[in-house]
This record gives C-alpha cells, sequence and structure tokens, in this order.
C-alpha cells in the first residue's frame, strides 16, 4: 500500500479534470432544460476545461515518476480498501485522449443532436460517461476500476437506448448491457481471485510499477500451487489453475468491453444510438477500455493466458473483417471494423507486443473516431433530406449513397485520410501502429515456429488485407459514382449539402492526427517515436519479449503495404467503376459474411432461447410443484382435518347422541306407562308382584 | 288348628276376600266402591294376622298388629273420603281413571 | 429508557388512535407519519451516540442502552424459579436494522394514503406492527423476543387479509400459517434452553440470551448442554437439531428457497404500504435472528451446516431471478428478486468470514431501502390503474418521466450497479464466500461463482422489465383511459421516494458510513463463531462419533 502524500499539482488537475464531467451531469441532469441553449455549452465548456487540466497533467507526469493519491475508503475483516489515481504514463495519456475526442464529439454533437427533444439528457449522459471512463483510467485499485468499468457500461446503455421509443434500441441497449455485464461477472471473478490470493487490490502493489516488481510477478507456480507472500505477510498458496483463471476472468471481462469472441455480438448492435455515440463510446474510447484493462493486469497473464488471448484477438480480428466486407449499413461496416481493430490491439498484447498494443490505441481511436464522425455526416444530411422531402429510405444504407464526393468534399477528404489510416497506408498512423502488431505476429512465427503462431500471424494479415477492401469499399460507395437515391426518387430535387462548422472543424482536427508525424518523426518505423519511449511494458514472468529485427522488419510491412494498395485498387474497380464482382448475394460465402457468421442467431439459439425456457420451467415448478407442495400440504391438512371433522361428528359425537336418543327412547317408552290412571298402576303393581312371585317360585 | 277349623281355611277366605277386594280396586269407576275394595283388601290381611296369630299365645303379636290394622284403615277411610269429597269438588267426579293429572 | 421509548411509543399513539372518535380519521394518518418520524429521530439519536468499538457479541459488555428489569419472577416448586427479564439492549447488529426499520415505517407510513376503508383499525394494527418490529430487534430476553416475534404476526395477518388484494385471505393465511410454522418449534427449542440455562448470579433458570451464548452457563447433563454427549434427539445431536429448527424458524422469514412461496403472494396480495414492511423489515427479522440466535447460541450448528447454507443460499439466488425472469406480473418479479437478493445474506453468513458477514448484514439494509422503494414504485401504477402486469405497459417513459427516473434508479441500484448500495453488499458477500475457502474451508469456490451469475440474472430481468414497460412507443392495455389515468408523481410521492434514493446512494458510496456501526461486533461474532463453534463441534464429535 502506498503512502497517501500530500496532493500533488498534477494530481489535482487530475481530480479536477475527473469532477468537471460529474459536475456537468449533475447541472446538466437537474437544472438542463431551464439552462440557456438547454445547458449543452456546460458539458462542452466542462469537457474542455477538464482537457486543459489533462493536458498539463500530461505535461507533469509523462515519462516521469508516477504519482499517487489515496483516501481509506472502507475496512473490514482483512480487506482495507482505499480510494485514490494513479497518474502514471499509460493514465496520463489516456486522460489526454479521452477528454481532446470528447471536446471534439461534443462539439460536433452539438449540430448533430440540433433539435432532438431530450437534448440535455444527451449531454448529461455523455457527461455521465466522461466521467466514468476518466475514473476508469485513473483509478488505482482493481475494485475501483470495476466500478467505473460498470459505469461506463451503464452510460453506454443509456446513450445506445437514446432513442428509446424505437424497439430495436431499446432491445440493443438491453443487449449491450447484458453482454457486457457477463464479462463483469468474469471480471469480478477474477477480482475475488486476486483479493483472496494476494489480499489487495491496489495496482501499484499488486502489478509493481516500473522496475519495481509487484506481489503477482513475486508469486511463484511451484509444483500444483502459485504461492505468494501477500500484502499481509502471510504466505498464500491457491491451485495453480487460478493463476490461468484469474487471467483468463479478467481477460473475458475486456473481451466484453471491447467486444472479442465470443461477446462481441452487443457492438454492431449498439449502433442504434446517435453517431456521435458511437464515434465516441463505440469506437474510440469505451471500447478500448478493455485493451487499457489487459495492459493494466498485463503481469498476470501467464503463458496460456497469454495463448488464448492472442488466438482470441486473432480470431475476431479475422471474422470482424471478413463480415465488415458485406454489410450494406454505413455504420456497421465501421463496428465490425472496429472489432477486427480491437482484435488487433488484444492480439498484441496477447503476444506480448503491450507498446505496439497501446499505441493501436491511441492511434485507432483518432481515426476511428473520425470515420464514424464523417459517417454521421453523411447520415445527418441524408436525414436532412429524408425529411425535407418526406422520403422513407435507410438513409444508412451504403446502397442509396454515391457521388457524395463533390457535394461534401470536406466529409469527403477527411473521410480518406482516416481510411488511409485505417489501411496501413504509409506515411499515416496506422502503417505505424498496425504494422508494429504484424510484425510481432510474424516475428513470433519465426521464433516460436509453432503452428498456433503461424495462424496467428496469418489471420492478422487476412484482416490487414481485408481492412482497406471494406474501408474502401464504403468510400467508393458513398463518395464515388452516381447518387443513387436520386435514381430511386427522380422525381424530388435532392441537393445535399456539406455540414457547417461544428461538424466540419472537430473532423479536420482529427484527421490531423491522422498523420504519423504526431507520433513519430519516421514515416516507417515508430519505434523512437515518443509515444513508444513512453509505453514499456510492465515487468511479467511470463512474457518473452519480442525483439524485431532482420527480415520480418521490413518484409512484414512492404508486402502488407503492397497488399493493401492492391487492395484498396480492387474495391475501386469493384465499387466505383463496378467492372468486378465477387461473390453474388445469394452465395453461402456472401451470406456467411453478411449474416455476421450467424452469431446472433446461434446466441439466440442455445443462450437466449433456453434461459427463457428455463425460466419458464422454474416459474412453472415453482408454482406447480414448491408452492402446489405447500397447497398439496394444505389441502391434505384440509382433508384430514375433514376426516377428522367427520369421525367427531359421526363417531364420538355420535356416541353422545346415541346415548342421548337411546335414553330419549327409553323414556318415551316408559312414559307411556306414566298415564297417571290410579287404576292402571295398581294393576301393573299387582302384575309386578305377581311376576316376583312367579320368578321366585321359578328360581326356586 | 283352631278350634277344629284348619289354618287353610282361614287363608282361603282371606285370600277371596283380598281378591274381591283388588277386583273392586281395579274395575270399579267410582272411587268410593275403591276405597270399599282397598278396604276389602285390609280386612283380608288383618284376617291374616289374626289367623296367624292364634299360634302366638305369649306375646298375641297378631291380634296387636291387627287392631292397629283395624285403626289404620279407619283413618285411612277417613283421610280417604276427604280426599274424594276434594277431589269432587275440583274434577266434578269421582271416576279415578278420569283424574289423570296431579296439577290443582 | 430510549430503547423502551423507542418501541412504545407507537403503543401510546395507539391508544390515542383508538379513542378519538371516527370524525377525526383524517388526522390517523398524520399521527402515523408523526410516530415514525419520531422513531427516525431517536434512532438517529441512537446512532449519534453509539459507541463502535464495543465488540463483544455475547457478553453483556458488547451491548449499549441496556435495559434490564425483572418482569415475570415465579417460584414454581420444584421446578424452581421462572425468571423472564424485561431485557434490552442493540449492538451492532441490530442498530442497523433499527434505523432501518424506522426508516422503512416511515416511508410506509406515507404509503399508506392510499388507504381508504376501515382507517381506524388499519392505524391500530400499523402501530401495533411497528411495536413488534422495534421489539424484536432491540429484546435480549429469548421469552420477550418471541413475544415480540410473534406479535408481528398478527397485526400483518389482518392488514393483509383485510386490506389487502383480490386473493387477500389465501395470501394472509399462508404467510401466517408458514410463520407460525417455524416459530412453534422455536418456542420448543426455547423451552429446552431454559431448562438447560441457568442465570449464573441468581441459579435460577433464565431465557437470557446472552447466558444461552456461553456455555458455561449450561446445567449439567441438561439436554442443550455441550458436555452431555447423552444428548440425542432422533439420532441427531440435541443441539445440532436445534440449531436447524431455529435456522428454519428464521429462514422462513429470509425467506429461503424452498420455503419462499409465501412471499410472492403475500407480496402481491398485500396492500403497498405493507408489502414495503414486509420486504423492507420482516425480511430482515429472519437474517437478524440468524446472526443473533442461531450463530450466537449454537455455533456449531453454523460451523456443521455451513456448507448448506451456503448452498441454500446460492439456490435462492439462481432460482429467486429465474423465477423473477419468468415473472408476468411487476409486484411478483421483484418479489422473486427479493428472494434472489436475500440469497447474498445467506451466502455471506454461510462463508464465516468478516467479509461476507458484512455483505449479509450490508445487504440486509440495502435491500431494506431498495426493495421498499421498489414496491413503492409498484404501489404507484397499481394505485392509478390497479394493474400490474408488465404486458400491458409500453412506453411508460413516454407518459410518466418523472416516475421513471425513479424506477431507472432502484432498478439500476438493485442489479448492483456500482455506486449504490446492493453493489457493494454483493460484492461483500461475494469476497466472503470466496475467500472462505483459503480462511476457514467452508464454502467451496464455485458458490461464490454461481453468487456472482446471480447477479448477471438481476440486470436480465430488469433490464428486460425495463425494455418491456417504460421503453418503446407508448401504448396500454387501457388505452386512453390510463393515459389519463397514469399521472406522473405527486408531491407525496416524491417526497417518500427522494430520501430512499439518496439512502441507497449514499451507502453505496460510503459504505464506510454503515460498516464502521457493525464491523466490530460482526468481527466478533465470527470469530465467536469460529472459535466456539469448531471447539464445540469437536466437542460434540467427540462425544459421539
Amino acid at each position: 500500500m502506498i503512502e497517501t502524500q500530500h496532493i500533488s499539482t498534477p494530481l489535482l488537475a487530475a481530480i479536477i479534470a475527473l469532477l468537471l464531467p460529474l459536475l456537468a451531469f449533475l447541472i446538466i441532469g437537474l437544472f438542463g432544460r431551464r439552462l440557456k441553449r438547454q445547458g449543452d455549452w456546460v458539458a462542452v465548456s466542462f469537457t474542455f476545461i477538464a482537457f486543459l487540466f489533462s493536458a498539463f497533467c500530461f505535461s507533469q507526469i509523462w515519462q516521469q515518476a508516477p504519482q499517487y493519491f489515496q483516501l481509506p475508503w472502507l475496512n473490514t475483516g482483512i480487506i482495507k480498501l482505499a480510494i485514490g489515481l494513479r497518474l502514471d504514463n499509460l493514465s496520463a495519456l489516456m486522460i489526454i485522449l479521452v477528454t481532446f475526442i470528447t471536446s471534439l464529439v461534443m462539439v460536433y454533437s452539438m449540430e448533430y443532436m440540433k433539435g432532438e427533444t431530450n437534448y440535455p439528457r444527451y449531454f448529461a449522459h455523455l457527461s455521465l460517461f466522461l466521467f466514468s471512463m476518466l475514473g476508469l483510467v485513473l483509478a488505482d485499485s482493481l475494485l475501483l476500476i470495476y466500478i467505473f468499468w460498470e459505469l461506463v457500461g451503464f452510460s453506454s446503455y443509456l446513450l445506445i437506448g437514446f432513442w428509446y421509443n424505437r424497439d430495436s434500441a431499446a432491445r440493443a441497449s438491453k443487449k449491450a448491457f447484458i453482454v457486457n455485464r457477463i464479462g463483469d461477472i468474469a471480471f469480478f471473478i477474477g477480482i475475488l481471485i486476486l483479493l483472496t490470493q494476494f489480499g489487495t487490490l491496489d495496482l501499484t502493489t499488486l502489478f509493481g510499477s516500473g522496475n519495481i516488481q509487484g506481489l503477482v510477478q513475486q508469486s511463484k507456480v511451484l509444483g500444483d500451487h502459485w504461492m505468494v507472500i501477500n500484502s499481509a505477510g502471510s504466505i498464500h498458496a491457491l491451485n495453480k489453475t487460478y493463476l490461468t483463471i484469474a487471467g483468463l476472468c479478467i481477460f473475458a471481462g475486456a473481451a466484453a468491453k471491447s467486444a472479442q469472441f465470443p461477446l462481441h455480438t452487443w457492438l454492431p448492435d449498439a449502433m442504434e444510438g446517435p453517431t456521435s455515440v458511437s464515434s465516441l463510446i463505440h469506437a474510440a474510447t469505451m471500447v478500448a477500455a478493455g485493451v487499457y484493462l489487459v495492459a493494466r493486469v498485463f503481469p498476470l497473464f501467464d503463458s496460456e493466458a497469454l495463448s488464448i488471448i492472442s488466438v482470441v484477438g486473432a480470431f475476431t480480428a479475422f471474422m470482424a473483417a471478413s463480415i465488415a466486407i458485406t454489410q450494406n449499413d454505413i455504420k456497421r461496416v465501421l463496428a465490425y471494423s472496429t472489432i477486427s481493430q480491437l482484435g488487433f490491439m488484444i492480439t498484441a498484447i496477447g503476444l506480448g507486443a503491450w507498446s505496439a498494443a497501446l499505441f493501436h490505441l491511441v492511434t485507432h481511436a483518432f481515426f476511428k473516431c473520425l470515420l464514424f464522425l464523417g459517417a454521421g455526416s453523411v447520415i445527418h444530411q441524408l436525414h436532412h433530406l429524408k425529411h425535407e422531402h418526406h422520403l422513407d429510405f435507410d438513409h444508412q444504407d451504403l446502397r442509396i449513397m454515391g457521388g457524395l464526393r463533390k457535394k461534401m468534399p470536406v466529409t469527403y477528404i477527411v473521410l480518406l485520410l482516416a481510411a488511409c489510416a485505417l489501411s496501413g497506408i504509409v506515411f499515416f498512423s496506422g502503417f505505424l501502429s498496425k504494422d508494429m502488431i504484424l510484425m510481432s505476429a510474424w516475428m513470433r512465427t519465426q521464433t516460436e515456429g509453432s503452428g498456433v503462431t503461424f495462424l496467428i500471424a496469418l489471420a492478422l494479415s487476412l484482416a490487414a488485407v481485408f481492412t482497406p477492401f471494406y474501408i474502401f469499399r464504403l468510400i467508393f460507395k458513398v463518395f464515388w459514382g452516381d447518387f443513387r437515391l436520386q435514381k430511386i426518387h427522380p422525381a424530388h430535387n435532392l441537393i445535399v449539402h456539406e455540414s457547417n462548422n461544428f461538424m466540419k472543424v472537430p473532423m479536420m482536427l482529427l484527421a490531423a492526427f491522422t498523420i504519423f508525424i504526431f507520433y513519430s518523426f519516421n514515416p516507417i518505423h515508430a519505434a523512437h517515436g515518443w509515444i513508444l519511449e513512453g509505453l514499456q511494458a510492465p515487468l511479467s514472468n511470463f512474457n518473452k519479449e519480442t525483439v524485431i529485427s532482420g527480415f520480418v522488419e521490413s518484409a512484414v510491412p512492404a508486402i502488407t503495404l503492397l497488399l493493401s494498395i492492391a487492395a484498396i485498387f480492387s474495391a475501386k474497380k469493384a465499387y466505383a467503376d463496378q467492372k468486378l464482382r465477387f461473390l453474388s448475394e445469394d452465395n453461402l460465402l456472401f451470406q456467411f459474411s453478411q449474416r455476421a457468421w450467424y452469431f446472433d442467431a446461434i446466441y439466440d439459439r442455445i443462450i437466449v432461447e433456453p434461459t427463457v425456457l428455463l425460466s419458464k420451467l422454474t416459474g412453472w415448478f415453482d408454482k406447480r410443484i414448491v408452492d402446489g407442495f405447500v397447497n398439496l400440504w394444505g389441502n391434505l391438512t384440509i382433508s384430514f382435518a375433514a376426516f377428522v371433522a367427520w369421525i367427531d361428528k359421526r363417531i364420538v359425537d355420535g356416541f353422545v347422541n346415541f346415548t342421548g336418543s337411546f335414553s330419549t327412547w327409553l323414556g318415551s317408552l316408559f312414559r307411556r306407562t306414566q298415564t297417571g290412571r290410579l287404576q292402571q298402576y295398581m294393576a301393573l303393581g299387582v302384575l309386578g308382584l305377581i311376576l316376583i312371585f312367579v320368578l321366585t317360585y321359578i328360581l326356586h | 288348628m283352631l278350634n277344629g277349623i284348619p289354618l287353610e281355611h282361614f287363608l282361603y277366605i282371606s285370600t277371596a276376600l283380598f281378591c274381591c277386594g283388588l277386583f273392586a280396586v281395579l274395575t270399579r269407576r267410582n272411587a268410593v266402591m275403591v276405597l270399599i275394595g282397598i278396604e276389602l283388601m285390609i280386612n283380608a290381611a288383618i284376617l291374616n294376622f289374626v289367623s296367624f296369630g292364634a299360634f302366638d299365645k305369649i306375646k298375641n303379636g297378631g291380634q296387636m298388629f291387627a287392631i292397629f290394622g283395624i285403626v289404620l284403615a279407619a283413618a285411612g277411610v277417613a283421610v280417604a273420603l276427604a280426599i274424594i269429597l276434594n277431589v269432587y269438588k275440583h274434577f266434578k267426579t269421582i271416576d279415578p281413571s278420569a283424574i289423570d293429572e296431579m296439577k290443582g | 429508557m430510549i430503547l423502551t421509548v423507542l418501541i412504545f411509543l407507537p403503543i401510546f399513539f395507539l391508544m390515542v388512535i383508538a379513542v378519538l372518535p371516527k370524525s377525526q380519521t383524517s388526522w390517523f394518518k398524520y399521527i402515523n407519519l408523526f410516530v415514525s418520524a419520531m422513531q427516525l429521530g431517536i434512532s438517529f439519536i441512537l446512532y449519534q451516540n453509539f459507541d463502535r468499538s464495543l465488540s463483544a457479541s455475547t457478553k453483556e459488555a458488547g451491548f449499549q442502552f441496556i435495559e434490564k428489569h425483572s418482569w415475570i419472577g415465579l417460584q414454581l416448586g420444584s421446578l424452581g424459579k421462572l425468571q423472564i427479564d424485561y431485557f434490552l439492549g442493540i449492538d451492532g447488529i441490530s442498530i442497523g436494522l433499527l434505523m432501518l426499520s424506522a426508516f422503512v415505517m416511515l416511508i410506509a407510513s406515507l404509503a399508506s394514503w392510499e388507504i381508504k376503508t376501515n382507517e381506524k383499525g388499519y392505524y391500530v394494527l400499523f402501530l401495533l406492527l411497528n411495536t413488534a418490529i422495534m421489539g424484536v430487534f432491540c429484546a435480549l430476553d429469548f421469552f420477550l423476543f418471541y413475544i415480540f416475534y410473534e406479535l408481528m404476526l398478527l397485526p400483518l395477518y389482518f392488514l393483509i387479509g383485510i386490506w389487502g388484494g383480490a386473493r387477500r385471505e389465501y395470501a394472509a393465511i399462508k404467510f401466517f400459517l408458514y410463520t407460525l410454522f417455524g416459530s412453534v418449534f422455536m418456542l420448543l427449542v426455547i423451552i429446552g434452553l431454559y431448562f438447560s440455562v441457568k442465570d449464573p448470579l441468581t441459579g435460577a433458570h433464565s431465557f437470557n440470551m446472552l447466558y444461552m451464548m456461553d456455555t458455561a452457563n449450561y446445567v449439567k447433563g441438561s439436554i442443550f448442554d455441550i458436555s452431555s454427549g447423552t444428548a440425542l434427539l432422533f439420532g441427531i445431536p440435541a443441539r445440532l437439531l436445534a440449531f436447524g429448527v431455529l435456522f428454519i424458524a428464521f429462514a422462513i422469514k429470509v425467506p429461503i428457497v424452498p420455503l419462499h412461496t409465501w412471499l410472492p403472494d403475500a407480496h402481491v396480495e398485500a396492500p403497498t404500504p405493507i408489502s414495503i414492511i414486509l420486504a423492507g423489515v420482516l425480511l430482515k427479522v429472519g437474517g437478524y435472528g440468524i446472526f443473533r440466535v442461531c450463530l450466537g447460541i449454537f455455533p456449531e450448528g453454523a460451523i456443521y451446516f455451513s456448507w448448506w447454507l451456503g448452498l441454500i443460499g446460492v439456490v435462492s439466488i439462481i432460482y429467486g431471478a429465474m423465477n423473477a425472469l419468468a415473472a408476468s406480473d411487476l409486484k411478483r418479479l421483484i418479489a422473486y428478486s427479493s428472494v434472489s437478493h436475500m440469497g447474498f445474506v445467506l451466502l455471506g453468513i454461510a462463508s464465516t468470514t468478516v467479509e461476507g458477514a458484512s455483505g449479509a448484514m450490508f445487504q440486509m439494509i440495502s435491500h431494506g431501502v431498495l426493495s421498499s422503494m421498489l414496491f413503492f414504485l409498484v404501489g404507484v401504477i397499481y394505485i392509478r390503474v390497479h394493474d400490474r402486469e408488465i404486458a400491458n405497459f409500453r412506453g411508460l417513459l413516454l407518459q410518466m418521466p418523472v416516475f421513471s427516473v425513479f424506477v431507472f434508479i432502484a432498478f439500476f441500484a438493485s442489479l448492483g450497479l456500482p455506486g449504490f448500495s446492493a453493489f457493494i453488499a454483493e460484492a461483500f458477500s461475494l469476497i466472503g464466500a470466496f475467500s472462505s475457502a483459503s480462511s476457514n474451508q467452508l464454502l467451496p469456490h464455485w458458490m461464490a461463482v454461481v453468487g456472482a451469475v446471480g447477479v448477471l440474472l438481476g440486470a436480465c430481468y430488469f433490464l428486460w422489465t425495463l425494455q418491456r414497460m417504460f421503453f418503446g412507443a407508448k401504448h396500454f392495455r387501457g388505452g386512453a383511459d390510463w393515459v389519463k389515468q397514469l399521472t406522473d408523481l405527486n408531491a407525496r410521492e416524491i417526497l417518500a421516494l427522494v430520501p430512499m434514493a439518496a439512502f441507497a446512494l449514499l451507502l453505496g458510496i460510503l459504505p464506510s458510513l454503515f460498516f464502521n456501526l457493525s464491523n466490530a461486533t460482526l468481527t466478533d461474532v465470527v470469530s465467536h463463531t469460529l472459535k466456539t463453534g469448531s471447539s464445540q463441534l469437536q466437542t460434540l464429535t467427540n462425544l459421539l462419533f
């Protein structure tokens, strides 16, 4: 446990940056409608101030010693929980990234969300999200991370369901939260294991910092046992499988947030939210939290966990890329692209390319956010058209777009830049970060030579080739060719405008960050760029450092680049010039891809439906069997009581009544002799006397 | 043996007397006649006392009891007649079978 | 004196209400509200003056605000002296529940506005119930405890049976019989204990619970004497049997699966304020009893049965959640969610760790507040349209926005969103259950894991309900009539809901407010259970097997 020091200036700045969005949430949430402009300026200005504070933090912390701030929170039993902040390179980088992108998206939203009935609620929720996200990256203990982790999920739920009166949005928000909850539960179980083993959840105590070992690095696997001298100073041991399980549990939490297979299905549905939300939360920040978490707890993963992580990541990267190729919804293409790119990062973590993963996280945040904002710009204009001309069409469908290049030049150019970055074209950010991951994968194959690592590298490379194809398919479909909507509705004169400055300026700012220069002065190799210098993987007992060198270092980027360019050209041929067709729409492979590998259907069939069925069954069981048993008891008791009552009435009481009635009968019999006639009495008396005489005579 | 007459004969007469009395008691519809019947029965009993009393010459218990019985019978007749008078006054009849309630 | 005032204040006003003429009916609810407010004030005084450092849970020294007077003392010839004390006192276990009760009673008083028939009878019974509830949490003499315990049943029976819904008689009788079933056997154990325990000062037999917790006070060779190896009933050691009997008596109240079926019926049929009391306070009497009586008097039973207790807890969590998922009536859904949430209490207790015990206690407080809030919210729509079927509502968020915000808060708080009390409670119960395997080897790891799955199911049924009832386009079965009737919350309802939401949030953010209160006592309870329990279990085992 780190002693609480006095609060240094960067920490104070971080705390202010953290609390400002919360304040904005409260102000807008409580008084939003009464404020001028419904309070959007509160959110925007607070976020911008938070960005300034974060920038200050960043300048103070980057490449300096980490700083901590802790307050005791809860003591019970052996557990002493504190709440606190931890500022190090990673968290400083994350807060500046998050606040910067959020500021831009908020400005963009002022135009994009204009006229919405729940305009203030949007900004309130966005502020709440920012607060949770900042809390998540600043938190210094796993429990605190978990708390903000769930809050991030909650604000994402609120924002996906922003248009709650649309059924699909309501369903998508529920799905997102529940799928995330599955991951959360796994994460929580991981926390339980760590807490039991180490007696603390403090990040620094657990994972150390810099070259100092934490408890996790000190723990040893001896035979079947995973031993450690825990925070209370006593030896604690668990079975060694718990080490793998703990790592995988936490990874499962990350997989849910970062939409990795098999918990990826919520992210495409989450596109039901406003595009600005998709851009910020479901592309740039929240989904990256999973990668952030995996990076934070990196020393925990043993070799089994690491290989599972890299396999899952590579599979996801390939699968999502293959799905993105055939999607017709502009946002879904981008959603699957996000999943695919997150897969790259996760694989990188699994391969031990820790800094490459985080580097890609940063570059991806910019260009993917930009892609969404550009898509949003297109969607926004088409949405306007729809209202203006009272038409009915899906304004997110790629098939109705086309030829927007000249009508929306700025949007076109920024999207083109972002697409190049995503595709990994040289001189763009993506080239630097993605190729680092690919190089690590191939390097690992070369050094280890195992089939699994080869498959991982192959899957990643395939995904890397699919990527330029699907993104340029999108670009060509939207901006090249003819405006297909006009063809469908020839009667209307459909004029598309460029979006205004509120939307343009944030996009242009983001576009700048797709250029290599911000990350490394060397356009083809980032290893000596400032960002990688600052991102050093924490110590790990299980990670084998992969040094990239030799053939791989030059061949992989070159080959990938060539293939990417080839992919772009074939996309142009197919979608801009319409001269090439790969697969017909009813081809099985095409269907497989378009239906997203049937994951939703399968999950519905094997998880959702059985669960609902099981609940119906338990409901029936409870009503009929358990309660039925109780009622049976009741009824049996009542029946038995009725039987006893019968006995009581007929037998016991019957005997009493019989005695009574017999006496009555006897009485009535004798009453008849009581006539009151003297002579009759006399005669009877004499008769009796005679009888006695006779009897006496006979007896003697 | 009583003056040569055997005891049985006294008893026969007594029995006859008793039966006459009993018959009168059971059959007469006149209370006075019933009373007479009772007197006959008492007299039959007294005759028996007297007859057996002949065998007890020292104490003369039988004779004594007979006299006692006669006195009692006389008193009884007096009371009975008084009752009969009262019954008549009340019920306007002295038929014992018509008088079947004791309530005054 | 302060505890007596707290307990008998309602009785005083009960008499006031009883003598007030019918024409003053409109005052009753205000009198009732005033009583509850006074009690809440008193409980705050208790909170302020509560010494958080006292730890002995089995000695008189660990209790505060003690009142001890000789109450019934009869010479019974050869049976000795019958000694029943009027013995009150509170410690870290009861203070929180006492405050919770005062709080919930206040909310229930506010909810009582909906009662429109025979108000005099209602408020008389309500105040009687209030006295009984306060008494149960303060009584330290088992006989006194039992009196208050049974006294709770009577008013509840009538409150459900007279002011309830369509099947009220069935529900009331079911509830009454269920609980009576448990408590009758409890009485046998109480009598057995009475004849086994002697007051070390006077030498008379005693009902004093604290004496019962110390084995030194047991008469040699008596039925519950630990050292007498002969005390077998039906082949089971009498002490273990007694633990089982007491546990079942209290577990019916908690309730546990499969002894829970009174709860959905009672909740569904009871009027809103009574549902609030049932869920908010009554279920906690069960948990309190297990802590105070089962663990205190028969700690070896808690050790011996811990695996089964944990299993029952886990089964309750999952089973309750599954049933909530299947429920079509909103109130029934919440009733089953209570079953699920109270399972965490049992799991925490079974873990016999300080974390688990704290989690269990905290879950009782948290669930008390949240379930009160949930039932209050259901009452809000029921009072407006007399319908609670989930399928009959859609798009309520558009119709009643303020109401929906509170539903959101209550649902997310209940499903364990961090920042609200239920998260801390469930987290600690699970931490306790998980760490039990290493610290005392009582519960296996999988129980905590399965319990965590219950948290997931909680999200499923609450979110599904939100999606079905609150989202989507506005559509009600009652059509335009309902649109008119479903007005948003009024000031009184907001006044009742805001404190509950605030309380849940406050406890979620600053759980130490409560943890500090109970920590010392719970640490002692756990160490008492572990230490005394294990050694006594050892003694029993040595004697018997």
